[in-house]
Order: structure tokens, then sequence, then C-alpha cells
């Protein structure tokens, strides 16, 4: 059984899932369109927020969960996807959708990712791309691109960046995708499509950092220099061309689907549903537990 | 286009009604947003030119919601926040830290002249009569607060601009 959010149950407005706490971020930063989007995509797949649930690591970014009326948890550094991955166990029925930054998932959760990826539960990773370490004032981070002049690297960094969308492709993710809140539609169609997508599911955002980004990494740059891979004619099916439009990664910015497996392999989740109930036949189910609490017997 | 999911060319009076009235919704919410943005980054001038902003927003929204009421009362409506992208409102990028009232106002200015664009671009897909009118209305009310706007830049002494040697630091703790 899938439970990622194919079944709505009543129709929601963005604005249920915004919460009264109002957000930090530098004036101009890339992670409000990204808020914004994240709203209009969960209204439109309408699951009510209670029956969400919003992991992220730390950084700017990984501020996202306290922004909206889900079941939020701001946890540890690089630590977000195997915390989520618990909830989902423990708790599939749940939307989970996991955030952070790409120092946060690239470089201290690195080691992460692989494993949340071959695991393939049924979770949605948004990234926030932003090139750098924003929330401790500018430092290198693992997607900075070659020669990039930061507090730690006066010189130009002289390392290559990784490359977030090759990386998860090559894994074996089932859902890739690219967005930039210079373009607001996309992005929240692409979060959408993530979050309806029956497995593990990747958006990198290209979300500019204001103050320690680089003029060419900012939103008008994006609107003037962004590609939508719909009209380049790609067909999302099509794993291998896939990778090899992923890897201009840091030389163009794709935008859309790149990668939509048509066959999605059965989640991880399910597998364990499915294991439990081969391994415990005659087992009252989950749900029926406190039925026998019931004076009626719970019949 | 702004409104992807909007199907204009079925648009009815109803639907277009709560159309602009959620335009108008949207921009009152985002002139709050970046006014407290402003607000917790040390710029009250812009802080405050963007309550202005969303005053103005919602009193017009107030007016249009009340046109809806007074011709269809409680029907329900087909048309959603999550059909509309900024049609009115400022885009997150417009704003900065430390943004002077010449600035703040030139936002405001370009968000006038999207929303024009936005009316008058419709016009095209449009088929109801009455939609073409009330939306050549709302064109014509863009154009005249387009016009405010300039009047009150034109009163700004000339230079002012960011100061380059303020740096965003420090946010408010929460």
């Amino acid at each position: 059984m899938s439970t990622t959010a194919t079944a709505p149950t009543r129709a929601t407005e963005p604005k249920e899932f915004r919460s009264d706490l109002k957000p930090i971020w530098c004036p101009g930063c890339g992670d409000f369109g990204v808020l914004q989007a994240l709203y209009r995509a969960l209204a439109s797949v309408g699951r009510p927020p209670h029956e969400i649930a919003f992991v992220s690591g730390i950084g700017c970014s990984s501020r996202i969960p306290g922004y909206t009326t889900a079941y939020g948890f701001n946890s540890v550094h690089g630590r977000a996807l195997p915390i989520a991955q618990g909830i989902k166990i423990a708790n599939p029925d749940l939307l989970v959708i996991v955030a952070g930054g790409d120092g946060d998932g690239f470089s201290i959760g690195g080691g992460h990712l692989p494993h949340a990826v071959r695991r393939n539960l049924d979770l949605t990773y948004l990234v926030m791309d932003n090139q750098i370490y924003g929330l401790t004032k500018g430092q290198l981070s693992p997607t900075s691109p070659r020669g990039l002049q930061t507090v730690t690297s006066g010189y130009g960094s002289i390392e290559d960046p990784v490359n977030p969308l090759l990386y998860v492709l090559a894994y074996g993710a089932g859902f890739v995708a690219q967005g930039t809140p210079a373009d607001m539609p996309g992005l929240t169609a692409v979060i959408e499509e993530a979050l309806r997508f029956p497995g593990f599911a990747f958006v990198n955002v290209q979300s500019p950092c204001v103050t320690f980004g680089e003029e060419e990494q900012q939103l008008r740059a994006h609107k003037a220099n962004m590609q939508s891979l719909a009209g380049l004619g790609h067909d999302p099916a099509d794993r291998l061309r896939a990778m090899a439009l992923a890897s201009d990664y840091g030389r163009e910015l794709h935008t859309g689907v790149f990668y939509r497996n048509p066959e999605p392999a059965p989640t991880y989740d399910a597998l364990v549903r499915q294991r439990q109930a081969d391994l415990s036949p005659g087992v009252v189910p989950r749900e029926r537990v406190l039925d026998r609490f019931r004076q009626d017997g719970g019949r | 286009m702004a409104t992807p999911k909007v199907d204009l060319s079925r648009l009815s009076l109803k639907d277009a009604l709560d159309l602009a009235t959620l335009i108008e919704e949207e921009a009152h919410e985002r002139y709050l947003e970046l006014a407290d943005q402003m607000d917790k980054h040390r710029t009250p001038g812009a802080a405050k030119f963007f309550r202005f902003m969303a005053e103005n927003e919602a009193k017009h929204g107030a007016a249009l919601s009340a046109q809806r009421r007074a011709r269809f009362a409680d029907a329900p409506r087909d048309v959603t926040r999550a059909m509309l992208f900024d049609v009115e409102a400022p885009e997150y990028d417009a704003a900065r830290a430390f943004m002077t009232a010449r600035q703040a106002l030139g936002v405001a200015l370009r968000c006038e002249e999207k929303a024009y664009a936005f009316f008058t671009e419709a016009l095209a897909h449009v088929n109801d009569p009455q939609v073409k009118t009330l939306f050549d209305e709302l064109g014509a009310e863009e154009v005249s607060h387009q016009d405010l706007v300039r009047r009150e830049l034109a009163h700004l002494p000339p230079g002012e601009d960011r100061n380059g040697e303020a740096f965003v630091d420090d946010p408010n703790a929460q």
C-alpha cells in the first residue's frame, strides 16, 4: 500500500499550512519562495496538517518546518533523513517531508542520503541548495563552485562541487527534480509531484543566499538563465538522458522533472508492512488494537 | 501567466470577482510579510511603507469582496489561492534589508505595473463580457495606483540609496 499523498481527505487552503511563527530569513532569501510553493503544493495535495510530519536538519533552510502547521522536528545537523525514516516506519500513514540545505544534506549528512535512496521509503526530500553555509556567515559548502571566494577560501575554492542530481540518480532515486523560486508555478508543481510520488522523491531547489551568495546565483539571474526540461523535450522516463542533463549542474539551470520512474518500486514501508503481515497471521491489525478495550468487545 | 491553473476563457463574473479578491488578499499578506521582514532587519522606513500598501490592498480586497457578496451571496468559490502566483504581490526577492523608501516605492510601482499587465493580457483570453468589463476597470485602477506611486516617488529626495556598509547580521532570536 502506498501511503503517500495519493488520497486527499479534504480540500485545503495554503494558509492552513502557515504557522504563526514569522520567518527570520534575510529579506530576499530564496527560502521564502520555497515556503510559499510548499504551502500551495500541500494545499493541492489535500492532506491536513496533522497528517504531515516535517523533519529538518540544521541551517537557515532547516527552520522551515517551524513555519508550517505540520508536525515539525528541527533535528540534528545532517540527521534529518534517518529521523524521517524512523518516523515513516513507525507511522507509515503520515506524509513525511524532509528538508535542509546543501551543507546539511551533502556534507555532514551525505552518508545518509544513499541509504535513504536505496531503501526507498516514501519520503519527499527538499534540499534548498544555495552553494554556501549562510547561517554561519558564508563558508564553502559541498555545492560551492570551484573558484568561489568565501571567508574560508580567500583565494577561491580549489574543489569541484558535489552534483546532487547525479548523486541521487546514480543511487536509484525514483523521482528527481529541480526548481527555483524564480519560477513559482514550476517549483510548486515539482514539489506537488514529489509529494504524490510513491517512494523516495528528491527535489533540489536552487534557493539563493541573498547575503553571501554570488550575484549570478540570485533569482534575477535564474529568471534569465533557467531552462525548462519540458521545454527541452526531455522525457522524464529516460533515466540515462536524465543523468546526462543532470551532469550540467553548476553550468546550466534546468528546471522540472529529470526522472520519474514509470514503474515505481515497492516502498520500504510497504515491504515492512508486508513482512509484518507475513510473520504475524491472525494478529489484530494495529488500528484495531484498542478495540479490545471497548465495552462491546469491538463488535 | 501568473494563474496557470485558472482557465480564463471559462471565467464567470463570480470567479473573476473571487480571483480579483484573492489577488488583493495575496498582495495584502505579502506586503505585511515584507513589513515584518523589514522590522526584523532594522529597516523601519520600508516597513512603514509596506504596511501602508498592505492596508490599501486590504481596502481594495474588501470592496471586491462586497461586490461579490452583493451579486452572488455565499455561492461556493471555485478559485483558490493555490491557483495564483504573485499577480500583484511583490516577489520575495524584491525586498532587501536596509532598502530605502525610494526602493520600497519602486517595489510597489513594479507590482502595480505587473498587475496592470495581468489584467490587460487576460482580456485576450476572457470570453464573458461582464468579466471583460471588470478586468478593464481593474486595469484602469492599477494605472491610477501607478500614478499615485509615481507622485510619491517624485516627492522623495533624490540620490537616496541602500547603505552599502550596512550588513544583514544577528537576526532576532525566536
